[in-house]
């Protein structure tokens, strides 16, 4: 099954509303058949920007990552769901691609300088 | 016995040929010296190609940094000297974190602004 990451953000709220909110998306996610591998907390911060969302002006957010497997199929359910959650400000799910280093025989090297003698003063 | 010994010395000078065919001896000995030197080889000086700063390295659109901290425009390649690939990723994941809400598109973060010069851009006085 293919590998997904949810970056997930919450709206700031207190821990045990946090949890909840947490809680209810997992279990969504488990409801329809995706199997939950990690949850990382990225803290609560700032957002680069004001967002707007379900008529409410939010500067402060909670930042989580929800790795998973999942058949393709659910994520517009799924997105869906999360769409309509008065706690989430701003849901995406990205695939995950598995990055090798394929980049030692392909990588053509620094783009080469005319005028300048070194790039890095 | 005596013209034996002059056969002797006379093939010696013959072989140097000093005054005569100087050119063509010459000639001779350098297609020799090139059939016996010229091997076919790489260039044993070439040096090994530098990569990017970022060659190995595997971009995520967690951390990403190359904007500008006034506008928070991303720098073109000939600011940060990455190769193709590598300028073309980290474009793609710094709007996707953009788009996601973990970057700052007006600006860039504070938190940043001491990060190490990568971009050769001339700091206006």
């Amino acid at each position: 099954m293919p590998r997904y990451e949810l970056a997930l953000i919450l709206k700031a709220m207190q821990r045990p509303e946090t949890a909840a909110a947490l809680r209810r998306t997992v279990e969504t996610l488990m409801e329809r058949g995706a199997v939950v591998r990690d949850l990382e907390n990225l803290g609560e911060r700032l957002l680069p920007y004001k967002m707007t969302k379900h008529n409410q002006r939010h500067s402060r957010g909670s930042y989580f990552l929800v790795d998973f497997y999942a058949a393709p199929s659910i994520l517009n359910g799924l997105l869906d769901h999360l769409h309509r959650d008065v706690d989430v400000v701003r849901p995406t799910v990205l695939k995950k691609d598995e990055q090798v280093s394929t980049s030692t025989t392909t990588c053509c090297g620094a783009p080469q300088s005319k005028n300048k003698s070194s790039i890095f003063k | 016995m005596l013209l034996v010994r002059r056969w002797q010395r006379l093939r010696p000078a013959s072989n140097l040929r000093v005054d005569q065919g100087v050119r063509t001896a010459s000639l001779e000995s350098v297609q020799q010296q090139a059939d016996d030197v010229l091997v076919k080889m790489e260039n044993p000086y070439k040096q090994p190609q530098r990569g990017c700063i970022l060659c190995n390295l595997n971009v995520d659109y967690k951390n990403t940094q190359f904007i500008s901290p006034h506008s928070g425009r991303i720098y073109g390649r000939h600011l940060t000297g990455l190769c193709g690939r590598k300028q073309k990723e980290v474009s793609k994941a710094i709007k996707k974190a953009q788009a996601l809400g973990f970057m700052p598109v007006t600006h860039k973060h504070p938190q940043f602004m001491k990060d190490p010069n990568i971009c050769s851009t001339k700091r206006l006085e």
